[in-house]
Protein backbone atom coordinates (compact mmCIF):
# COMPACT_ATOMS: atom_id res chain seq x y z
CA UNK A 1 0.00 0.00 0.00
CA UNK A 2 1.20 3.37 -0.78
CA UNK A 3 1.29 6.53 1.33
CA UNK A 4 -1.59 8.00 -0.07
CA UNK A 5 -4.12 5.56 0.01
CA UNK A 6 -2.91 4.53 3.71
CA UNK A 7 -4.06 8.36 4.48
CA UNK A 8 -7.97 8.16 4.40
CA UNK A 9 -8.82 11.89 5.69
CA UNK A 10 -6.80 14.83 4.13
CA UNK A 11 -7.58 18.25 5.40
CA UNK A 12 -5.46 21.33 3.73
CA UNK A 13 -6.22 24.69 5.16
CA UNK A 14 -9.62 24.37 6.07
CA UNK A 15 -11.24 27.85 6.95
CA UNK A 16 -14.68 27.72 8.56
CA UNK A 17 -17.10 30.71 9.71
CA UNK A 18 -20.23 30.87 10.96
CA UNK A 19 -21.29 34.66 10.06
CA UNK A 20 -18.17 36.67 11.23
CA UNK A 21 -16.87 34.23 13.81
CA UNK A 22 -14.15 32.03 12.46
CA UNK A 23 -14.82 28.40 13.99
CA UNK A 24 -11.48 26.67 12.00
CA UNK A 25 -8.53 28.70 11.07
CA UNK A 26 -6.27 27.14 8.73
CA UNK A 27 -6.77 22.92 9.88
CA UNK A 28 -4.52 20.70 8.50
CA UNK A 29 -5.64 17.75 9.63
CA UNK A 30 -5.32 14.03 7.69
CA UNK A 31 -6.11 10.46 8.94
CA UNK A 32 -4.29 7.14 8.54
CA UNK A 33 -6.25 4.23 7.42
CA UNK A 34 -7.00 2.19 11.00
CA UNK A 35 -5.77 5.38 13.48
CA UNK A 36 -7.76 6.23 16.16
CA UNK A 37 -7.73 9.67 16.46
CA UNK A 38 -9.51 11.15 19.50
CA UNK A 39 -9.78 14.74 19.38
CA UNK A 40 -9.98 17.08 22.75
CA UNK A 41 -10.52 21.11 23.87
CA UNK A 42 -11.82 23.53 25.46
CA UNK A 43 -15.78 24.07 24.37
CA UNK A 44 -15.88 26.16 21.33
CA UNK A 45 -12.66 24.83 20.40
CA UNK A 46 -14.15 23.97 16.94
CA UNK A 47 -13.69 20.20 17.31
CA UNK A 48 -17.14 19.49 16.24
CA UNK A 49 -16.91 21.34 13.47
CA UNK A 50 -13.71 19.96 12.18
CA UNK A 51 -15.51 16.58 12.62
CA UNK A 52 -18.72 17.46 10.86
CA UNK A 53 -16.86 18.69 7.39
CA UNK A 54 -15.54 15.12 7.59
CA UNK A 55 -18.73 14.59 5.94
CA UNK A 56 -19.47 17.59 4.61
CA UNK A 57 -22.67 18.37 7.38
CA UNK A 58 -20.80 21.52 7.31
CA UNK A 59 -19.75 23.64 4.60
CA UNK A 60 -16.38 25.35 4.31
CA UNK A 61 -15.04 28.40 3.19
CA UNK A 62 -11.52 27.72 2.20
CA UNK A 63 -9.38 24.67 2.07
CA UNK A 64 -10.28 21.32 0.84
CA UNK A 65 -11.09 18.30 2.05
CA UNK A 66 -10.02 14.43 0.95
CA UNK A 67 -12.06 11.29 1.98
CA UNK A 68 -10.79 7.83 0.53
CA UNK A 69 -8.97 9.79 -2.25
CA UNK A 70 -11.72 11.99 -3.40
CA UNK A 71 -12.80 15.83 -2.70
CA UNK A 72 -16.00 15.74 -0.43
CA UNK A 73 -18.42 18.45 -0.51
CA UNK A 74 -17.18 19.92 -3.70
CA UNK A 75 -15.94 20.16 -7.18
CA UNK A 76 -13.22 22.24 -8.64
CA UNK A 77 -14.42 23.80 -11.64
CA UNK A 78 -11.96 26.19 -13.45
CA UNK A 79 -9.70 26.42 -10.46
CA UNK A 80 -12.96 27.53 -8.21
CA UNK A 81 -14.72 25.29 -5.68
CA UNK A 82 -18.25 24.79 -6.31
CA UNK A 83 -20.38 23.06 -4.06
CA UNK A 84 -21.49 19.42 -4.93
CA UNK A 85 -25.30 18.54 -5.75
CA UNK A 86 -26.40 16.63 -2.87
CA UNK A 87 -27.18 13.36 -4.46
CA UNK A 88 -23.01 13.18 -5.20
CA UNK A 89 -22.14 14.01 -1.12
CA UNK A 90 -24.74 11.34 -0.35
CA UNK A 91 -22.17 8.66 -2.10
CA UNK A 92 -19.52 10.00 -0.57
CA UNK A 93 -21.18 9.66 2.50
CA UNK A 94 -22.13 6.41 2.20
CA UNK A 95 -18.67 5.17 3.31
CA UNK A 96 -18.44 8.06 6.65
CA UNK A 97 -20.13 6.58 9.45
CA UNK A 98 -21.40 9.07 11.96
CA UNK A 99 -22.65 8.62 15.48
CA UNK A 100 -24.11 11.79 17.60
CA UNK A 101 -24.33 13.47 21.06
CA UNK A 102 -28.00 13.46 20.53
CA UNK A 103 -28.22 9.78 19.10
CA UNK A 104 -30.90 10.92 16.42
CA UNK A 105 -32.37 7.19 15.60
CA UNK A 106 -35.02 7.16 13.42
CA UNK A 107 -38.43 7.85 15.70
CA UNK A 108 -40.74 6.55 13.18
CA UNK A 109 -38.70 3.35 12.68
CA UNK A 110 -38.15 0.12 15.63
CA UNK A 111 -34.61 -0.68 16.62
CA UNK A 112 -34.12 -3.09 13.56
CA UNK A 113 -35.28 -0.77 11.04
CA UNK A 114 -33.20 1.66 11.97
CA UNK A 115 -30.19 0.00 11.61
CA UNK A 116 -31.17 -2.17 8.30
CA UNK A 117 -32.75 0.61 6.49
CA UNK A 118 -29.72 2.51 4.91
CA UNK A 119 -28.20 -0.80 4.35
CA UNK A 120 -31.64 -1.97 2.28
CA UNK A 121 -32.23 1.68 0.86
CA UNK A 122 -28.75 3.12 0.29
CA UNK A 123 -26.25 -0.66 -0.44
CA UNK A 124 -29.54 -2.22 -2.07
CA UNK A 125 -28.93 -5.08 0.05
CA UNK A 126 -31.59 -7.54 0.12
CA UNK A 127 -34.01 -7.39 3.13
CA UNK A 128 -33.20 -10.78 4.60
CA UNK A 129 -29.21 -9.62 4.42
CA UNK A 130 -30.17 -6.51 5.47
CA UNK A 131 -31.88 -7.98 8.57
CA UNK A 132 -29.13 -10.91 9.55
CA UNK A 133 -26.64 -8.34 9.21
CA UNK A 134 -28.59 -5.99 12.20
CA UNK A 135 -29.34 -8.30 14.02
CA UNK A 136 -25.70 -9.61 14.47
CA UNK A 137 -24.87 -5.87 15.04
CA UNK A 138 -27.60 -5.39 17.50
CA UNK A 139 -25.83 -8.79 19.58
CA UNK A 140 -22.04 -7.36 19.14
CA UNK A 141 -23.55 -4.19 20.89
CA UNK A 142 -25.41 -6.38 23.47
CA UNK A 143 -29.14 -5.73 22.56
CA UNK A 144 -30.17 -8.51 20.78
CA UNK A 145 -33.55 -8.09 22.87
CA UNK A 146 -34.39 -5.27 21.91
CA UNK A 147 -34.91 -5.52 17.80
CA UNK A 148 -38.32 -4.47 18.50
CA UNK A 149 -38.41 -1.53 20.76
CA UNK A 150 -38.93 1.72 19.39
CA UNK A 151 -35.83 4.63 19.89
CA UNK A 152 -38.72 6.52 22.91
CA UNK A 153 -38.33 2.97 24.97
CA UNK A 154 -34.59 2.78 25.39
CA UNK A 155 -32.49 4.65 27.55
CA UNK A 156 -29.69 6.47 26.34
CA UNK A 157 -26.95 4.70 26.72
CA UNK A 158 -28.86 1.45 24.79
CA UNK A 159 -30.01 4.62 21.70
CA UNK A 160 -26.62 5.62 21.41
CA UNK A 161 -25.34 1.83 21.41
CA UNK A 162 -28.02 1.06 18.47
CA UNK A 163 -26.74 4.63 17.16
CA UNK A 164 -23.57 2.38 16.52
CA UNK A 165 -25.03 -0.11 15.48
CA UNK A 166 -26.66 1.61 12.75
CA UNK A 167 -23.78 3.23 12.09
CA UNK A 168 -21.50 -0.30 11.51
CA UNK A 169 -23.92 -1.30 8.90
CA UNK A 170 -23.09 0.84 6.41
CA UNK A 171 -19.37 -0.68 6.21
CA UNK A 172 -18.25 2.42 6.98
CA UNK A 173 -14.46 3.05 5.68
CA UNK A 174 -13.85 5.49 9.17
CA UNK A 175 -16.71 6.10 11.93
CA UNK A 176 -17.11 9.60 13.45
CA UNK A 177 -18.14 9.90 16.95
CA UNK A 178 -19.41 13.51 18.26
CA UNK A 179 -19.21 13.59 21.82
CA UNK A 180 -21.02 10.30 22.05
CA UNK A 181 -21.33 10.15 25.59
CA UNK A 182 -21.56 13.90 26.42
CA UNK A 183 -25.76 13.83 26.56
CA UNK A 184 -25.40 10.01 28.84
CA UNK A 185 -26.09 9.60 32.59
CA UNK A 186 -23.11 9.20 34.24
CA UNK A 187 -23.74 4.90 34.78
CA UNK A 188 -24.14 4.61 30.86
CA UNK A 189 -21.02 6.04 29.79
CA UNK A 190 -19.36 3.22 30.32
CA UNK A 191 -21.20 0.30 28.43
CA UNK A 192 -21.19 3.19 25.12
CA UNK A 193 -17.12 3.40 25.60
CA UNK A 194 -17.12 -0.12 26.00
CA UNK A 195 -18.75 -0.56 22.89
CA UNK A 196 -16.32 1.49 21.07
CA UNK A 197 -13.09 0.30 22.58
CA UNK A 198 -14.56 -3.09 21.14
CA UNK A 199 -15.02 -1.39 17.42
CA UNK A 200 -11.76 0.54 18.01
CA UNK A 201 -9.27 -2.76 18.42
CA UNK A 202 -11.36 -4.68 15.39
CA UNK A 203 -9.07 -1.88 13.46
CA UNK A 204 -12.09 0.58 12.53
CA UNK A 205 -10.40 4.22 11.29
CA UNK A 206 -12.33 6.52 14.36
CA UNK A 207 -12.24 9.96 14.87
CA UNK A 208 -13.94 10.97 18.38
CA UNK A 209 -14.83 14.06 19.82
CA UNK A 210 -14.86 13.47 23.69
CA UNK A 211 -14.43 15.04 26.92
CA UNK A 212 -13.51 10.87 28.44
CA UNK A 213 -10.02 11.56 28.82
CA UNK A 214 -9.34 7.67 30.01
CA UNK A 215 -11.15 6.64 27.11
CA UNK A 216 -8.27 8.97 25.06
CA UNK A 217 -5.54 7.50 27.41
CA UNK A 218 -6.50 4.02 26.10
CA UNK A 219 -7.94 3.79 23.08
CA UNK A 220 -6.25 6.31 21.02
CA UNK A 221 -3.33 6.24 18.24
CA UNK A 222 -3.06 9.66 18.49
CA UNK A 223 -4.26 13.19 20.50
CA UNK A 224 -4.87 15.48 19.05
CA UNK A 225 -5.54 19.18 21.01
CA UNK A 226 -7.62 22.44 19.53
CA UNK A 227 -7.96 25.45 21.33
CA UNK A 228 -9.70 28.54 19.03
CA UNK A 229 -10.52 26.53 15.77
CA UNK A 230 -6.68 25.93 15.11
CA UNK A 231 -4.81 22.25 16.14
CA UNK A 232 -2.50 23.56 19.03
CA UNK A 233 -0.80 20.13 19.53
CA UNK A 234 -0.88 16.46 18.50
CA UNK A 235 1.02 13.13 19.58
CA UNK A 236 0.45 9.98 21.24
CA UNK A 237 -1.77 9.97 24.28
CA UNK A 238 1.39 9.08 26.77
CA UNK A 239 3.04 12.65 25.35
CA UNK A 240 -0.14 14.50 25.16
CA UNK A 241 -1.17 13.61 28.58
CA UNK A 242 2.35 12.60 30.30
CA UNK A 243 4.46 15.92 29.00
CA UNK A 244 1.96 18.51 27.63
CA UNK A 245 3.76 21.40 25.76
CA UNK A 246 1.09 24.05 25.34
CA UNK A 247 -0.40 26.28 28.05
CA UNK A 248 -3.97 25.22 26.88
CA UNK A 249 -3.30 21.67 26.89
CA UNK A 250 -2.05 21.83 30.30
CA UNK A 251 -4.85 24.16 31.54
CA UNK A 252 -7.29 21.35 30.22
CA UNK A 253 -5.73 18.24 31.53
CA UNK A 254 -5.24 19.97 34.59
CA UNK A 255 -9.09 20.64 34.79
CA UNK A 256 -10.10 17.36 34.07
CA UNK A 257 -6.89 15.07 36.05
CA UNK A 258 -7.61 17.08 39.38
CA UNK B 1 -92.80 34.58 7.77
CA UNK B 2 -93.64 31.38 5.36
CA UNK B 3 -91.50 27.98 5.43
CA UNK B 4 -92.92 25.21 3.27
CA UNK B 5 -92.23 22.47 5.57
CA UNK B 6 -93.47 19.62 3.00
CA UNK B 7 -91.19 21.30 0.17
CA UNK B 8 -88.06 21.40 2.58
CA UNK B 9 -88.32 17.71 3.84
CA UNK B 10 -89.42 17.02 -0.09
CA UNK B 11 -85.73 18.45 -0.60
CA UNK B 12 -83.76 17.31 1.75
CA UNK B 13 -85.05 13.61 1.49
CA UNK B 14 -85.54 12.99 -2.64
CA UNK B 15 -83.50 15.96 -3.85
CA UNK B 16 -83.70 15.88 -7.67
CA UNK B 17 -81.21 14.02 -9.52
CA UNK B 18 -79.57 17.62 -10.87
CA UNK B 19 -79.21 17.95 -7.56
CA UNK B 20 -77.35 14.66 -6.98
CA UNK B 21 -75.56 15.10 -10.15
CA UNK B 22 -74.58 18.56 -8.35
CA UNK B 23 -73.27 17.12 -5.23
CA UNK B 24 -71.51 14.20 -6.98
CA UNK B 25 -69.34 16.90 -9.00
CA UNK B 26 -69.06 18.77 -5.25
CA UNK B 27 -67.54 16.02 -3.93
CA UNK B 28 -65.40 15.17 -7.18
CA UNK B 29 -64.19 18.22 -7.27
CA UNK B 30 -62.72 18.80 -3.68
CA UNK B 31 -61.44 15.16 -4.17
CA UNK B 32 -59.71 16.16 -7.63
CA UNK B 33 -58.05 19.15 -6.22
CA UNK B 34 -57.16 17.72 -2.76
CA UNK B 35 -54.69 15.84 -4.91
CA UNK B 36 -53.31 18.06 -7.06
CA UNK B 37 -52.99 20.71 -3.96
CA UNK B 38 -51.35 17.97 -2.11
CA UNK B 39 -48.83 17.06 -4.80
CA UNK B 40 -48.07 20.87 -5.51
CA UNK B 41 -47.89 21.56 -1.87
CA UNK B 42 -45.07 18.90 -1.22
CA UNK B 43 -42.99 20.22 -4.31
CA UNK B 44 -43.69 23.72 -3.45
CA UNK B 45 -42.69 22.64 0.21
CA UNK B 46 -39.48 21.10 -1.27
CA UNK B 47 -38.75 23.86 -3.20
CA UNK B 48 -39.09 26.59 -0.61
CA UNK B 49 -36.28 24.71 1.80
CA UNK B 50 -34.13 24.46 -1.48
CA UNK B 51 -30.79 25.36 -0.89
CA UNK B 52 -30.94 27.16 -3.95
CA UNK B 53 -31.89 30.92 -3.91
CA UNK B 54 -33.61 30.89 -7.56
CA UNK B 55 -35.95 27.97 -6.21
CA UNK B 56 -36.93 29.23 -3.36
CA UNK B 57 -37.75 32.67 -5.25
CA UNK B 58 -40.06 30.70 -7.49
CA UNK B 59 -41.75 28.84 -4.86
CA UNK B 60 -42.02 32.19 -2.86
CA UNK B 61 -43.70 34.08 -5.42
CA UNK B 62 -46.17 31.10 -6.22
CA UNK B 63 -47.44 30.87 -2.66
CA UNK B 64 -47.53 34.88 -2.40
CA UNK B 65 -49.75 35.26 -5.21
CA UNK B 66 -52.14 32.32 -4.96
CA UNK B 67 -52.52 33.51 -0.93
CA UNK B 68 -52.56 37.60 -1.98
CA UNK B 69 -55.49 36.99 -4.07
CA UNK B 70 -58.95 36.08 -4.19
CA UNK B 71 -59.80 32.40 -5.00
CA UNK B 72 -62.78 34.12 -6.85
CA UNK B 73 -60.67 35.80 -9.29
CA UNK B 74 -58.24 33.10 -9.64
CA UNK B 75 -61.27 31.49 -10.79
CA UNK B 76 -62.76 33.24 -13.56
CA UNK B 77 -58.93 34.38 -14.43
CA UNK B 78 -57.63 30.53 -15.02
CA UNK B 79 -61.06 30.28 -17.05
CA UNK B 80 -61.98 33.44 -18.57
CA UNK B 81 -59.04 35.07 -18.22
CA UNK B 82 -56.63 32.53 -19.56
CA UNK B 83 -58.86 31.95 -22.99
CA UNK B 84 -59.86 35.73 -23.64
CA UNK B 85 -55.82 36.65 -23.67
CA UNK B 86 -55.96 33.23 -26.37
CA UNK B 87 -53.30 31.22 -23.86
CA UNK B 88 -55.49 28.90 -23.03
CA UNK B 89 -58.70 27.69 -24.05
CA UNK B 90 -60.32 24.82 -21.91
CA UNK B 91 -62.61 22.78 -24.03
CA UNK B 92 -64.57 19.44 -23.08
CA UNK B 93 -62.32 16.31 -22.75
CA UNK B 94 -63.68 12.77 -23.21
CA UNK B 95 -62.18 10.27 -21.40
CA UNK B 96 -63.22 6.70 -21.17
CA UNK B 97 -66.71 7.55 -22.16
CA UNK B 98 -66.88 10.53 -19.37
CA UNK B 99 -66.87 14.05 -20.75
CA UNK B 100 -65.58 16.93 -18.13
CA UNK B 101 -66.06 19.90 -19.69
CA UNK B 102 -64.03 22.67 -19.86
CA UNK B 103 -65.06 25.05 -17.13
CA UNK B 104 -65.19 21.41 -14.73
CA UNK B 105 -61.36 21.53 -16.00
CA UNK B 106 -60.88 25.04 -15.25
CA UNK B 107 -62.50 24.93 -11.84
CA UNK B 108 -60.15 22.17 -10.74
CA UNK B 109 -57.50 23.19 -11.60
CA UNK B 110 -57.99 27.06 -10.14
CA UNK B 111 -58.80 25.13 -7.11
CA UNK B 112 -55.82 22.90 -7.07
CA UNK B 113 -53.72 25.70 -7.48
CA UNK B 114 -55.00 27.41 -4.36
CA UNK B 115 -54.61 24.36 -2.55
CA UNK B 116 -51.55 24.04 -3.49
CA UNK B 117 -50.04 27.42 -2.24
CA UNK B 118 -51.77 26.48 1.59
CA UNK B 119 -50.54 23.15 1.30
CA UNK B 120 -47.03 23.76 0.78
CA UNK B 121 -47.15 25.98 3.97
CA UNK B 122 -48.28 23.60 5.63
CA UNK B 123 -46.07 20.97 4.64
CA UNK B 124 -43.14 23.29 5.27
CA UNK B 125 -44.30 23.92 8.44
CA UNK B 126 -44.83 19.78 8.74
CA UNK B 127 -40.99 19.77 7.90
CA UNK B 128 -39.44 22.05 9.70
CA UNK B 129 -41.08 20.35 12.63
CA UNK B 130 -39.08 17.25 12.72
CA UNK B 131 -35.85 17.41 14.65
CA UNK B 132 -32.86 18.48 12.64
CA UNK B 133 -31.05 15.55 14.11
CA UNK B 134 -32.89 13.50 11.88
CA UNK B 135 -31.89 14.87 8.83
CA UNK B 136 -28.56 15.07 9.78
CA UNK B 137 -28.55 11.34 10.42
CA UNK B 138 -29.96 10.13 7.22
CA UNK B 139 -27.70 12.26 5.64
CA UNK B 140 -24.87 10.72 7.09
CA UNK B 141 -25.76 7.37 6.03
CA UNK B 142 -25.67 8.05 2.97
CA UNK B 143 -29.46 8.41 2.25
CA UNK B 144 -29.97 11.08 -1.40
CA UNK B 145 -32.51 13.96 -0.32
CA UNK B 146 -35.79 12.53 -1.66
CA UNK B 147 -35.03 9.16 0.15
CA UNK B 148 -34.51 10.64 3.06
CA UNK B 149 -37.66 12.94 2.73
CA UNK B 150 -39.90 10.07 2.35
CA UNK B 151 -38.39 7.55 4.75
CA UNK B 152 -37.53 9.79 7.54
CA UNK B 153 -39.13 13.00 7.38
CA UNK B 154 -42.27 12.96 6.09
CA UNK B 155 -43.82 9.87 8.33
CA UNK B 156 -42.51 12.39 11.12
CA UNK B 157 -44.18 15.35 9.32
CA UNK B 158 -47.47 13.58 9.09
CA UNK B 159 -48.59 14.35 12.46
CA UNK B 160 -48.04 17.78 12.74
CA UNK B 161 -49.70 18.43 9.59
CA UNK B 162 -52.84 15.85 9.67
CA UNK B 163 -55.00 18.49 11.51
CA UNK B 164 -54.29 21.45 9.23
CA UNK B 165 -54.72 19.63 6.56
CA UNK B 166 -57.78 18.08 7.54
CA UNK B 167 -59.20 21.71 7.89
CA UNK B 168 -58.13 23.00 4.60
CA UNK B 169 -60.10 19.93 3.30
CA UNK B 170 -62.59 21.14 5.03
CA UNK B 171 -62.57 24.98 3.86
CA UNK B 172 -62.16 23.45 -0.42
CA UNK B 173 -65.09 21.25 0.17
CA UNK B 174 -67.05 24.72 0.85
CA UNK B 175 -65.08 26.61 -1.51
CA UNK B 176 -66.35 24.65 -4.45
CA UNK B 177 -69.46 26.65 -4.43
CA UNK B 178 -67.42 29.61 -6.22
CA UNK B 179 -66.47 27.53 -9.20
CA UNK B 180 -70.78 28.17 -10.00
CA UNK B 181 -69.19 31.58 -11.31
CA UNK B 182 -67.60 29.67 -14.70
CA UNK B 183 -70.80 27.39 -14.56
CA UNK B 184 -69.62 24.32 -13.27
CA UNK B 185 -73.54 23.11 -11.92
CA UNK B 186 -72.25 21.89 -8.70
CA UNK B 187 -74.79 22.22 -5.82
CA UNK B 188 -74.80 25.76 -5.64
CA UNK B 189 -75.86 26.47 -9.08
CA UNK B 190 -78.00 23.65 -9.19
CA UNK B 191 -80.08 25.27 -5.89
CA UNK B 192 -80.04 28.83 -7.78
CA UNK B 193 -81.19 27.16 -11.15
CA UNK B 194 -84.16 25.44 -9.07
CA UNK B 195 -84.76 28.77 -7.22
CA UNK B 196 -85.19 30.52 -10.10
CA UNK B 197 -88.09 28.47 -10.90
CA UNK B 198 -89.24 28.18 -7.88
CA UNK B 199 -88.52 30.95 -5.49
CA UNK B 200 -88.31 28.99 -2.66
CA UNK B 201 -85.32 30.40 -1.50
CA UNK B 202 -85.09 30.35 1.98
CA UNK B 203 -86.28 26.59 1.80
CA UNK B 204 -83.66 25.61 -0.67
CA UNK B 205 -80.68 27.24 0.39
CA UNK B 206 -80.80 25.55 3.91
CA UNK B 207 -81.27 22.58 2.39
CA UNK B 208 -78.04 23.17 0.41
CA UNK B 209 -76.76 24.18 4.04
CA UNK B 210 -77.60 21.06 5.13
CA UNK B 211 -75.74 18.61 2.56
CA UNK B 212 -72.77 21.10 3.33
CA UNK B 213 -73.06 20.04 6.76
CA UNK B 214 -73.34 16.64 6.44
CA UNK B 215 -70.30 16.52 3.76
CA UNK B 216 -68.04 18.63 6.59
CA UNK B 217 -69.14 16.58 9.73
CA UNK B 218 -68.65 13.56 7.36
CA UNK B 219 -65.40 14.72 6.74
CA UNK B 220 -64.38 15.43 10.27
CA UNK B 221 -65.47 12.27 11.63
CA UNK B 222 -63.35 10.56 9.11
CA UNK B 223 -60.24 13.16 10.46
CA UNK B 224 -61.20 12.17 14.19
CA UNK B 225 -61.01 8.29 13.34
CA UNK B 226 -57.49 8.74 11.50
CA UNK B 227 -55.79 10.77 14.29
CA UNK B 228 -56.87 8.25 16.64
CA UNK B 229 -55.38 5.68 14.91
CA UNK B 230 -52.13 7.71 14.20
CA UNK B 231 -52.27 8.35 18.64
CA UNK B 232 -52.41 4.39 18.87
CA UNK B 233 -49.61 3.69 16.43
CA UNK B 234 -47.60 5.58 19.07
CA UNK B 235 -48.92 4.22 22.33
CA UNK B 236 -50.47 0.88 21.55
CA UNK B 237 -48.29 -1.79 21.15
CA UNK B 238 -51.09 -4.49 19.86
CA UNK B 239 -51.25 -1.54 16.65
CA UNK B 240 -47.38 -1.46 16.60
CA UNK B 241 -47.05 -5.36 16.41
CA UNK B 242 -50.02 -5.90 13.91
CA UNK B 243 -47.76 -2.91 11.74
CA UNK B 244 -43.86 -5.41 12.11
CA UNK B 245 -46.10 -8.65 11.35
CA UNK B 246 -46.97 -6.67 8.10
CA UNK B 247 -43.72 -4.99 7.69
CA UNK B 248 -42.15 -9.04 7.81
CA UNK B 249 -44.77 -9.85 5.55
CA UNK B 250 -44.11 -7.30 2.66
Amino acid sequence: MSMADDILVDMQNVDKYFGANKILDNVDFTVKRGEVVVLIGPSGSGKTTLLRCINHLETIEHGRIMVNGKMIGYREIGGKLIEDRERNIAVQRRDVGMVFQRFNLFANMNVLRNIAISPQLVRKAAKQEALAQARALLKRVGLAEKEEAYPSELSGGQQQRVAIARALAMNPAILLFDEPTSALDPEMVGEVLAVMREIAQSGMTMVVVTHEMGFARQVADRVVVMAQGRIIEQGPPDQIFGAPSHPVTQRLLGAVLH
Amino acid sequence: MHFDWSYFWAQLLTPSSAFLVGLGLTVAMAVSAEIIGVVLGLLFAQLRLSRRRSLRAIASLYIWAVRGTPLLVQIVFIYTGLAAAGIMHFSDFTLAGITIPGNLQAGILALGLHEGAYMAEIFRAGIMAVDKGQTEAAKALGMPPLMLMRHVVLPQALRVILLPIGNQFNILLKNTTLVSVIGVSEMLLVTETINSATFRTFELYAVLGIYFLILTSAWSLFMGWVEKRLQLGRKSKIVRIQAVAAEAES
